[in-house]
């Protein structure tokens, strides 16, 4: 039958919602009845879910309110007593959102999850826009279609938005670059990162070509212009209000690093160095004449380890070995400074791009932290990380994010020590340390995501770092979105670990509520429902 | 689920909170669920609503109050003192209203007919109708001549007219529309279907058009009213048997022998028809709620008075302490009252005596604070206030304590003496302002805050509770879980892909992309390139597209110039762009290809229809002989004879080089992937083997359509005979293509119809039909254009399509879904199958352990890793070393998988 007390919940979130809306419309005149709405919420702590509701209610007025601020709510970084409630929480999207068709993918559970995040009380939603999704057919035709029904649904939800702008495709779920890029890779591979065995990772363009106008007598620096301003216009109208951050790729999986694992998901070995394309070898061998050594411009380092062995099997990585020598300090040196300045040049056609909007930059670093109990730490230096003075390798690559004014993600932020296996001599703990400080040092501020599949002991280790009082970081993305997300197990532990970030921020007069009887006309009783599931 | 959007929903708590403001407004309420769509053109209006009443809440509040003292003093003058609650409640109700559609025939005047069709139910009913001309063949529709068109009457296209129904007489419910007929035009029949514009239903007749005939010979399709033969609109088809039992020749025979009048009759003769028909109707009523206090006694005197027809049972409990809970306050109680689960109570209202409704006193301790209510009508039929539990607040100290607790309590109180105490209307708003001063004073202290927050935050988890869990089943459904290991695992398992022409990958999933009807609005191919992202993201990875050549007859199914592809589903190009835009989605496309007749160009020396023109300029050479109509000159037929059209003989050398080529032409032109081909029992399946090989599809599949085995009209259980047949034609393919598995349908209409589950096990213990014997070649179905569709001919159980689905898909075999299925109300039920098919890689081979399969149920586990059950009867996947979840639900059936 039609009319039943099933819509009984249904307008409960409405009632709830409510709050929240009165909110986002008062805006600019009246901030002022949500807040005091929300605040209602703190009084009572009899059970886990009512704190969850607090909190949330809580967090999206602060959300509104530090808009309501003249500067852009992510330069206000460093928050003066490091308490939880400053760390704005986003949960990402798939990554399959909008479809190479741009269709907005299960657009029925988008909507149904951004809603319980919405009441969950958390404050965004990270969006995954790809290159190759949007301007897949030709150089320079751009269809936003599919990622602006999303940003509208965003808005309507009353969420804020946080969009990635990815350069580089993706294998699970498979989006590749754009269809013409792609063509024009069939015809010259050398676009593409290459291994020492001539595998090419087509997910992303070379460093090496940068500059080079490899696509269509553009260079790929160019085309990312084009594609950022493209995207300016075209959610200008979202832009400050419902999009509060933009994140630029950096390379592939979206991270600042080589594709040196390229297609081997084990993980098991350090990974391999990709510079065996036609113009990393050119370059390769310009920097060998230059600094006098020719012979070392034929090609990489001849005695790495390959991709499933363990790093130190051969002797580029073990101690006192070649990447300790003269030549490997050449050799990474190069090879790490491609990697320096591209995120310099991505960055730089960003902020002059994105330049007086008052969205905030960020780009994203790789957490490779298998290894790093090793002395030459070989994850990194595959990945391009590398000093030449053997002191902090960040440090190159946090004075470019700091010359951006850019925002640095750090992914990884769930992993534990405890919980990696012995034998891979992995310690996230201490690289994130060690990024975090860097960070520091340059005044970049940090923005927090997990890995992307879900770890033991991750969520009490994702509020551990952010309680971290040393480096304030205020925005936390989880990710991600999907079905794992929502199945019943996660999402208790996910709507526990929203609950323990509220707890740190419940001040004193908070707790002092004085618990009196009145009759509020809103919320009704829980007898109708009971009854029908009765 | 909770589909509904936050804004809609915002909506009606703003209703509630502030219905006196809105009463008006009361027309945007829209009682169902809602889809997103809707809710982004809605939005707007909404918003303005909004707009206009939160800017500023002090208006808000005052006109509340002032609106709130004006009703109550009219209404209540007398008793003022006494009553401190007085609310009338609209209600929706949605009820099933039955009724019936009327066709009556009379003659006013000697060549002067009048045709009337009305409704007995309310509603925007719309007439659809054309006529057809004598002479005119197949099942077009004409323009009526105008002076058949009454008043108000609004041509549609080229080939129809809408005419509203009206009302005929005031207080009476009858709609109807009369036609007056002139006998003189040529017009032969007159075809129409009933449209109700407010709920955006049709009514057609057994599923395809009303059809009066007005002159003898018009051809019967079993649609003709008039003849007294079993009638029903659509909706209804259930109560009308199917004739399941016989061939689609033999159903036809029937009912024209059942029919015994009009076509026998000389002229036109009058008559009447009804049809039961029923529609949702939303009916207002009102419950009116007054409470008062009795000084006496000091105890609360609520009446609850509704005009709700019928029993009204209200479920009540009273609120104390400031929660909405519902608690069960203590004794006596009212007459007729029980306990319900412990949770409420419940009491039986007492009918008026003028039958107009019912009424009920309650009578309460004076301490409690409110009364919350729901009211049940009949079985499962709840009514609640907008979403919510009625909620009565009686005035109570407690009640005025806050009052004055309240920052500007001298003044809210003012406000509510002036208002004879209308406390719970103005409780909102003056929340609200409490909060907004409290805020704007800078007081962090939250201690005028309430207990029952606790309700709201309950509440709120609850919802968000249950989101998650919609997310969670749609998501799950839609795509594969993220973490690495389980890609991993997938891909490992992932077996050895061969491609054959029988099985394509193997991991096909076919959907049949139109149907009956497809042709008639011109652009087929058109409508259904829009459909290509969906149907892809669905997980379909073969379309079936109608057949593409010049036809004699609009579905495509009698060709004539092989070589031209503009057709009445659109163009060459926009096939062309068709099939592109699905291989671009990454579903490859079957052509129809019609090989075993063919429609002539000219006639020969004799009259006799059978030379041929266009590019294949054949002539009678290429017709079998053994057909008389068409005077061939080949050899004998080396299959069944289809009667309508002249049957190619395949025999001939010339015949099979120009198919060849043909179908070669086709892929290359079109970009087609495979066939389906049309009544291959008319043509011998090693010349089947030969055009496959010379066309190399990547999937084919014949329709070998017969007669399943019957003794004294009840189906056998052993079917082998029948498929028996099926194999030997693929067999005569060399498997070069597989075969509609006409077995396996045909066994589930009964096993499911007559609840003989037990048939769908053969007895070695595997599937009765084709697939049980050859599941790589066999393609399962429960319907397609010919069966379901407008025609009919031999339709699948209704209301029980998604039990076959749940069987065809997951099973082995490759399955097809007919188009009309997928986009009708079991999208969601077939979207999660498919997902789960493709999830979970079954394919054209799995591995079929049949579990159960007893009177009222029939239970299998495929390939270990999924388990289904169809039928009523009860099932569970057995516990062993597998983790079984559910992973799709419905009426009757039930899928599990491994997880």
């Amino acid at each position: 039958m039609e009319v039943s007390v099933i819509g009984n919940p249904q307008a409960r979130i409405c009632r709830a919602e409510l709050a929240y809306r009165e909110l986002g419309f008062r805006f600019g005149s009246e901030v002022i009845s949500g807040e005091s709405r929300n605040r209602v919420s703190f009084c009572n702590q009899s059970s886990k879910w009512k704190e969850i509701a607090i909190r949330c209610s809580h967090r999206s007025v602060k959300c509104e309110a530090i808009v309501s601020d003249d500067a852009p709510p992510f330069l206000n970084s460093t928050p003066k007593s490091k308490s939880l409630e400053s760390v704005k929480l986003f949960v990402g999207l798939p990554l399959d959102t909008v479809s190479d068709c741009n269709n907005v993918n299960h657009l029925k559970a988008i909507t149904a999850g951004l809603k319980a995040l919405k009441l969950l009380g958390v404050q965004g939603i990270e969006l995954p826009i790809f290159w190759g999704v949007v301007e897949k057919e030709a150089a320079g035709r751009y269809e936003w279609s599919g990622y602006l029904a999303v940003a509208e649904i965003v808005k309507k939800v009353g969420l804020k938005l946080h969009v990635s702008l990815s350069f580089h495709g993706s294998k699970h779920p498979e989006i590749g670059l754009p269809d013409w890029v792609a063509k024009i890779g069939e015809a010259e591979p050398g676009i593409y990162f290459t291994d020492r065995y001539g595998q090419q990772y087509k997910d992303c363009l070379s460093f090496a070509v940068d500059d080079v106008p490899v696509l269509h007598g553009k260079t790929p620096m160019e085309v990312y212009r084009g594609f950022c301003d493209s995207f300016k216009s075209a959610f200008s109208d979202y832009m400050g209000n419902t999009i509060t951050g933009i994140t630029l790729g950096l390379g592939p999986d979206g991270e600042l690093k080589y594709p040196s694992h390229q297609h081997n998901v084990k993980r098991s070995g350090a990974g391999e160095f990709q510079c065996y394309d036609k113009h990393m070898l050119t370059a390769l061998k310009a920097y060998a004449e230059s600094t006098g050594n020719p012979l070392w411009g034929l090609g990489g380092p001849h005695d790495a380890p390959a991709y499933d062995h363990q790093p130190n099997s051969s002797t580029f990585f073990s101690d006192g070995g070649s990447w300790e020598s003269q030549y490997g300090n050449f050799f990474l040196s190069w090879y790490s400074s491609l990697l320096t300045s591209h995120a310099d040049r991505v960055l730089s056609v960003a902020s002059s791009a994105f330049s007086g909007i008052g969205v905030p930059l960020c780009g994203k670093l790789p957490l490779l932290h298998q290894w790093h109990k090793l002395r030459s730490q070989p994850s990194e230096l595959t990945a391009g990380f590398y000093s030449s003075n053997g002191q902090d390798r960040y440090e190159a690559i946090t004075e470019i994010f700091a010359k951006n004014s850019c925002r640095m993600i750090i992914p990884g932020m769930d992993l534990s020590d405890e919980h990696q296996s012995p034998e891979s001599l992995s310690s996230p703990e201490s690289l994130l340390a060690h990024i975090k400080t860097s960070c520091k040092k340059q005044g970049v501020v940090v923005s927090g995501q997990n890995s992307s599949t879900p770890v033991p002991g991750g969520f009490e280790r994702i509020v551990e770092n952010l309680k971290d009082e040393n480096v304030g970081i205020d925005l936390f993305t989880y990710q991600r979105m999907g079905a794992l997300f929502f199945s019943p197990e996660h999402f208790h532990a996910f709507t526990v670990f929203v609950r323990n970030l509220s707890r740190f921020e419940l001040s004193s007069d908070d707790k002092a509520a004085d618990v009196e009887d009145e009759t509020v006309s809103i919320g009704s009783g829980t007898g109708a429902p009971s009854l029908q599931t009765a | 689920m909770s589909t509904v959007p936050i804004e809609s929903l915002l909506h009606h708590s703003h209703l509630r909170h502030n219905s006196r403001i809105y009463r008006g407004t009361r027309s945007f309420f829209i009682p169902c669920s809602l889809n997103l769509p809707s809710h982004f053109t809605s939005n707007k209006l909404l918003h303005s609503i909004r707009t206009s009443v939160g800017a500023s809440s002090k208006h808000k509040r005052s006109v509340a109050i002032r609106a709130s003292s004006s009703d109550t003093a009219v209404v209540e003058t007398a008793q003022s003192d006494d009553v401190i609650f007085k609310e009338n409640f609209p209600v929706q109700r949605i009820e099933k209203a039955e009724g019936k559609i009327y066709v009556r025939l009379k003659q006013v005047k000697e060549n002067n007919w009048e045709l009337s069709v009305g409704s007995s139910i309310p509603g925007k009913w719309i007439l659809h109708w054309g006529v057809s001309y004598v002479g005119d063949t197949g099942s077009e529709w004409d323009q009526p001549p105008e002076d058949m068109r009454p008043p108000g009457s609004i041509a549609i296209k080229d080939y129809a007219i809408e005419t509203p129904l009206k009302k005929l007489s005031e207080g009476d419910s009858f709609f109807e529309v009369a036609i007056n007929l002139n006998l003189e035009s040529s017009v032969a029949a007159l075809n129409f279907v009933l449209k109700d514009e407010e709920t955006g239903a049709w009514y057609q007749h057994k599923g395809r058009d009303f059809k009066v005939p007005l002159v003898d010979d018009v051809p019967d399709n079993g649609n003709l009213i008039g003849a007294k033969k079993g009638f029903g609109a659509i909706g209804q088809l259930a109560n009308i048997p199917l004739e399941q039992d016989k061939s689609s020749g033999e159903v036809q025979k029937k009912s024209e022998s059942s029919s015994d009048s009009t076509k026998e009759r000389k002229g036109l003769q009058e008559f009447y028809e009804e049809m039961p028909i029923s529609k949702r109707v939303a009916d207002d009523n009102s419950v009116s709620v007054t409470a008062r206090k009795c000084s006496e006694t000091s105890k609360n005197i609520v009446s609850i008075e509704t005009d709700l027809p019928g029993d009204v049972t209200v479920h009540w409990g009273v609120c104390k302490n400031g929660s909405k809970k519902w608690e069960i306050p203590s004794e006596p109680y009212p007459e007729d009252t029980s306990l319900f689960k412990n949770k409420a109570l419940r009491t039986r209202l007492q009918r008026k005596d003028d039958g107009s409704g019912s009424f009920g006193l309650f009578s309460l301790d004076g301490k409690l604070e409110g009364l919350c209510f729901v009211l049940k009508l009949h079985e499962n039929t709840w009514l609640n206030y907008r979403g919510e539990d009625f909620y009565v607040p009686f005035l109570t100290s407690s009640s005025s304590v806050v009052e004055t607790e309240a920052t500007e309590a001298a003044q809210v109180s003012k406000h509510s003496k002036k208002t004879d105490k209308e406390v719970s209307a103005s409780g909102f708003t003056d929340e609200i302002i409490t909060e907004i001063r409290n805020l704007a004073n800078d007081i962090h202290s939250h201690k005028n805050q309430k207990t029952n927050v606790k309700e709201v935050q309950e509440n709120i988890l609850q919802e968000i509770e249950k989101l998650a869990a919609e997310a969670y089943s749609i998501f799950r459904s839609t795509t594969p879980s993220f973490s690495e290991e389980s890609i991993l695992e997938a891909e490992a398992e992932k077996p050895d892909i061969k491609i054959s022409s029988g099985t394509g990958s193997g991991f096909e999933i076919l959907c049949q992309g139109f149907n009956w009807e497809s042709n008639k609005s011109g652009r087929w191919y058109l409508e259904l390139q829009e459909k290509a992202d969906e149907l892809a993201s669905l997980g379909f990875t073969v379309l079936w597209l109608p057949p593409p050549t010049e036809s004699v007859s609009p579905e495509g199914y009698m060709p004539k110039d092989l070589y031209n592809l503009n057709s009445r589903y659109g163009t060459i190009d926009e096939l062309k762009d068709t099939v592109k835009k699905f291989h671009k989605v990454g579903i490859k496309v079957l052509g129809d290809a019609v090989l075993n007749h063919r429609c002539a160009h000219f006639k020969n020396q004799n009259g006799v229809w059978n030379l041929f023109g266009g590019r294949l300029n054949w002539d009678d050479r290429a017709i079998v002989a053994d057909d008389p109509h068409f005077q061939g000159r080949g050899n004998k037929s080396s299959g069944d004879n289809f009667h309508a059209a002249p049957n190619i003989d395949h025999s001939q050398d010339f015949v099979r080089k120009d198919i060849k080529e043909w179908l070669c032409w086709m892929m290359e032109e079109v970009g087609y992937d495979g066939w389906r081909l049309d009544f291959v029992r008319g043509f011998w399946g090693g010349y089947v083997k030969d055009y496959m090989d010379a066309s190399k599809p990547y999937f084919a599949v014949g329709e070998y359509w017969d007669s399943l085995s019957y003794t004294y009209g009840e189906m056998d259980y052993n079917q082998d005979a029948h498929r028996q047949r099926i194999v030997d034609w693929i067999n005569a393919t060399s498997g070069a293509a597989g075969a509609f598995d006409v077995t396996t349908k045909g066994i589930l209409h009964t096993a499911l119809q007559k609840c003989e589950y037990w048939r769908l096990s053969d007895p070695k213990g595997k599937p009765p039909g084709v697939v049980g014997w050859w599941p790589s070649r066999a393609v399962t179905f429960i319907e397609n254009h010919d069966t379901g569709s407008t025609q009919g001919h031999w339709r699948f159980p209704e209301g029980k399509e998604m039990q076959g689905y749940a069987y065809i898909l997951t099973h082995p075999g490759t399955p097809a879904v007919f188009f009309d299925h997928i986009f009708s109300d079991y999208h969601p039920e077939i979207a999660a199958l498919l997902s789960l098919r493709n999830r979970q890689k079954l394919h054209c081979r799995s591995e079929v352990n049949i579990d159960k399969s007893e009177r009222d149920v029939y239970a299998a586990i495929i390939d270990d890793k999924v388990a289904m059950k169809i039928g009523p009867g009860h099932y569970e996947p057995p516990n062993g070393s597998k983790n079984w979840s559910v992973a799709v639900e419905g009426r009757d059936y039930k899928v599990w998988e491994t997880s």
